[in-house]
């Protein structure tokens, strides 16, 4: 029989643990909006910002002159217009008027140059200077732009979207007031208002906005450091929106209750073969690899099906053709002529860098790859090291092999050059390069005429994919999840939260 | 006497001092020696963009172009002049960071601890009380299935289960302190602490059920009965508390073990502690940050040593 004292001390108990499970904060209100990210912002300075979350966040903050929209698209930013010259050696933008920062000063063309001169200053460290080195001289009257050019280098407009290529104030750089503590000042559609480090960063509407105040007034991007864990503060109504990289978390989602935004990624994963060393330096063991690869296969069982197969470009419109490789479907047959024109019929064995936390599904990739390789005879043994301890070996070439994910962008010129042409700074990674190659991204640098960038990024696609310099593989998807009632969000292959200025809940 | 007794702390002093001194170059020389630096770990691949003299620039910035002596010297000096250094991606202060941090970890480690002691003592005696029978089955099933089970599966199911079948995840919502809402951070707190708690539990109740069994036997335990005494102050006052060392020893090591291994819970959960402050700044290559929080660790835990030794005099005067 229970006691009376031990009948009143349960129901004690048990009144407590019911009046936490009701007693809940009240949902967020309906012009706030609060996103979850397994990230965190790392810095406040957008021209040195490489980490995505960062990069995301302060896009909300910062504009550039040009925009990729829905579609991959090129679009007007704080230029309004541009033109080149016949040459394609000057570039002239027209910035657009009435646009101010969020400490109400006015964005003028001294502040685009100051900006642009930022970033090719050395001492700052930006991390989109290479993409801005043929610019000779940069000149500023009223709301006219004009960069001058070494070569002609169409592309370079492209280059010019996203947070490291940010429009600062030209008042805020002289005084050395952008990155560390300083509060951001941008002209985007959000003000910063507060970071509190591994916990949140916190926005609101900028009434001033160019395009209109955003009708979400209050946004938070609040890290919760595991993707289960954003999906159930989804699924319980604490947060409005998620950052979702894992295919296995993105199935997981229930569309009756959320909505899935799914796009292809302009990144890509790819086998990188060190054409320096043994065996690789020989171009049929590189080609054996090539053809002994079931990408479908890949895609369907590491990747939960969640991805595309994918040649070297990835940029919509010059995208290679994965029909056009050799070996475009598994052949283990020819994986072996090749072996034995390379001499080496009985196989190889090489040790391929992969990293255990880059992304969601690195080792099942690898594991699934390893397994593929083995049945042409080729062992691939995993060197598995965490992503910290990746980058370095990475940026040394201390690889045979590695499976990576590079990032892509929405041109090729940006996307490449700095791999595999001679001078690029990232040539020494990608271990390849040719006189064909270099004359062909010059080719597509110089030319403003669609036709002719692609033949030369047709060229220099089949080139890589001929050589099997790497063995391009496949690109993921970009999830964004979201409460039923955000209406007007389209999510980008760029990752940008920046749509979110058009948005609204209920 | 009193000699022997001063040489006696001042000898434990000086292990605690080496011991720290051993960790602090244990750590600094384990950062080192792993691939990548503050710069690589800061730019990731894109540190392949910068040129030769953006590299040297930033390694000035950073400290690291020092010789590893000098820059030993130079933080272990600042470390011990209160100085902890600061997180170079966002410019906080490592004492800050701290400061908010710290307080999480010893909250959790707390509950965590105390349920975990809770749930351990009161099941390891219901065990002991009558081994090899059914109830003591079922207590050590639970030992077992406790320390088989993974924190992060435990973790994962428990949310799982709250946020989809009762819309309830209080972690989702910005973490609040208990001097901002003390409530909130109370809910904030029971998952991950019944989580640990049950980590903690398992190994506790083992002891406790192994160390009663032990001393139930004991003559003086038959001598209380002999007296008259009741059961249950037989169990509690003779039994229990002489009990009570081994299962002091294994507390104090589980909370050791909960201050530096919570990472997991804390990812979870959405809590800001000194695990998560620790892995990212690893993952960073943050040097101060990750040096001086392993420190402050170490500290922690040789003193947690200090007060378990302490305990056991308290607990048996024999103990000198």
């Amino acid at each position: 029989m229970i006691s009376k004292k031990r009948f009143l001390v349960g129901g004690v108990a048990l009144a407590l643990i019911a009046g936490t499970l009701v007693s809940t904060p009240a949902k967020a209100a309906s012009s706030e909006l609060v996103i979850g990210s397994v990230l965190d912002i790392d810095k406040l300075d957008p021209h040195t910002s490489t980490n995505f979350a960062t990069v995301r966040a302060l896009g909300l903050v910062y504009s550039s002159l040009v925009e990729v929209g829905p579609g991959n698209k090129l679009k007007t930013g704080l230029a309004s217009s541009w033109s080149f010259n016949a040459a394609g050696t000057q570039l002239r933008l027209v910035l657009r008027e009435g646009v101010k920062f969020h400490d109400g000063s006015t964005f003028d063309a001294a502040d685009a140059k100051a900006s642009l001169e930022r970033i090719l200053d050395t001492k700052t460290g930006a991390a989109g200077r290479a993409n801005l080195l043929t610019i000779t001289s940069i000149v500023a009257s009223g709301r006219t732009l004009t960069l001058n050019l070494s070569v002609p280098n169409v592309p370079i407009l492209a280059a010019l979207d996203g947070v490291n290529m940010a429009m600062l104030s030209s008042d805020d750089i002289t005084a050395g007031k952008v990155g560390g503590s300083n509060k951001p000042n941008g002209t985007g559609p959000y003000k910063y208002v507060s970071w509190e480090p591994t916990q949140s960063v916190k926005f609101v509407s900028n009434p001033g906005y160019w395009m209109g105040a955003p009708k979400i007034t209050n946004l938070t991007i609040r890290v919760i450091p595991n993707e289960s864990s954003i999906l159930s503060a989804m699924n319980a109504g604490t947060i409005q929106f998620g950052i979702v990289t894992d295919p296995l978390i993105a199935k997981q989602i229930s569309t009756k209750s959320l909505k899935l935004f799914k796009v292809p990624a302009l990144a890509y994963y790819a086998l990188q073969l060190n054409t320096k060393v043994a065996p690789f330096n020989d171009k049929n063991v590189r080609l054996a690899i090539q053809c002994s690869i079931d990408r479908p296969e890949m895609i369907k069982t590491a990747m939960l099906g969640e991805g595309a197969v994918s040649g070297p470009i990835t940029s919509p419109a010059y995208k290679s053709d994965p029909n056009a490789r050799p070996c475009p479907k598994v052949d283990i047959a020819k994986a072996k002529e090749y072996l034995a024109a390379a001499g080496k019929s009985s196989g190889v064995t090489f040790k391929a860098l992969v990293t255990s936390n880059g992304w969601a599904t690195s080792v099942a990739m690898a594991q699934n790859l390893k397994a593929q390789l083995a049945r042409a005879g080729i062992t691939m043994d995993l060197d598995i090291v965490d992503q910290a301890t990746y980058v370095p070996r990475w940026l040394g070439a201390d690889f045979v092999a590695t499976l990576a994910n590079n990032g892509g962008r929405i041109d090729p010129d940006t996307m490449y050059t700095r791999y595999f042409t001679s001078t690029g700074n990232l040539n020494k990674v990608a271990t390849y390069s040719s006189a064909t190659l270099d004359a062909n991204f010059l080719k597509g640098k110089s030319s403003g005429k669609t036709a002719i960038r692609t033949a030369a990024y047709t060229a220099i696609s089949k080139e890589l994919e001929d050589n099997a310099v790497w063995v391009w593989l496949a690109t993921p998807y970009e999830y964004r999840v979201a409460t039923k009632e955000l209406k007007g969000f389209v999510a980008l292959a760029t990752g940008s939260l920046l749509p979110l200025r058009s948005a609204s809940l209920g | 006497m009193r000699l022997a007794k001063t040489s006696g702390i001042a000898a434990r002093l000086l292990s605690v001092f080496i011991t720290l001194f051993g960790i602090s170059v244990f750590i600094f020389i384990v950062l080192r020696v792993i691939p990548g630096d503050t710069i690589t770990g800061s730019l990731g691949i894109e540190t392949g963009v910068l040129t030769p003299e953006q590299i040297d620039d930033l390694k000035r910035y950073y400290g690291i172009d020092k010789p590893l002596l000098l820059q030993y010297f130079s933080w272990i000096t600042s470390f011990l002049g209160g100085d902890l250094g600061f997180a170079y991606s966002t410019g906080v202060s490592v004492l800050t960071l701290t400061a908010s941090s710290l307080p999480v970890t010893i909250e959790l480690a707390l509950f965590g601890t105390i349920s975990g002691v809770i749930m351990g003592i009161a099941i390891g005696m219901f065990s002991a009380k009558k081994p090899g029978s059914a109830r003591d089955f079922f207590g050590q099933l639970f030992g077992l299935l406790a320390l088989a089970i993974p924190g992060f599966v435990l973790s994962t199911a428990i949310v799982t289960i709250m946020a989809n079948k009762f819309g309830y995840f209080p972690n989702g919502y910005e973490y609040m302190t208990p001097w901002e809402d003390l409530w909130m951070n109370l809910q904030q707190m029971l998952f991950p602490s019944i989580v640990l708690g049950i980590a903690v539990a398992a190994p506790v109740m083992r002891t406790t059920r192994s160390a009663l069994l032990e001393t139930v036997d004991k003559d003086f335990i038959r001598t209380a009965f002999g007296k008259g005494l009741k059961n249950r102050t037989v169990q509690f006052r003779h039994v229990l508390r002489n009990s009570l060392i081994p299962i002091v020893t294994m507390t104090g090591i589980q909370f050791g073990y909960l201050l530096g291994g919570a990472v997991i819970v804390e990812k979870i959960f959405a809590l800001p502690g000194m695990g998560r402050q620790i892995l990212d700044a690893i993952n960073k290559r943050e040097y101060a940050t990750v040096q001086s929080s392993v420190m402050i660790f170490a500290i922690l835990f040789v003193t947690i040593n200090l007060v378990t030794d302490i305990i056991y005099r308290r607990i048996d005067p024999r103990i000198k």
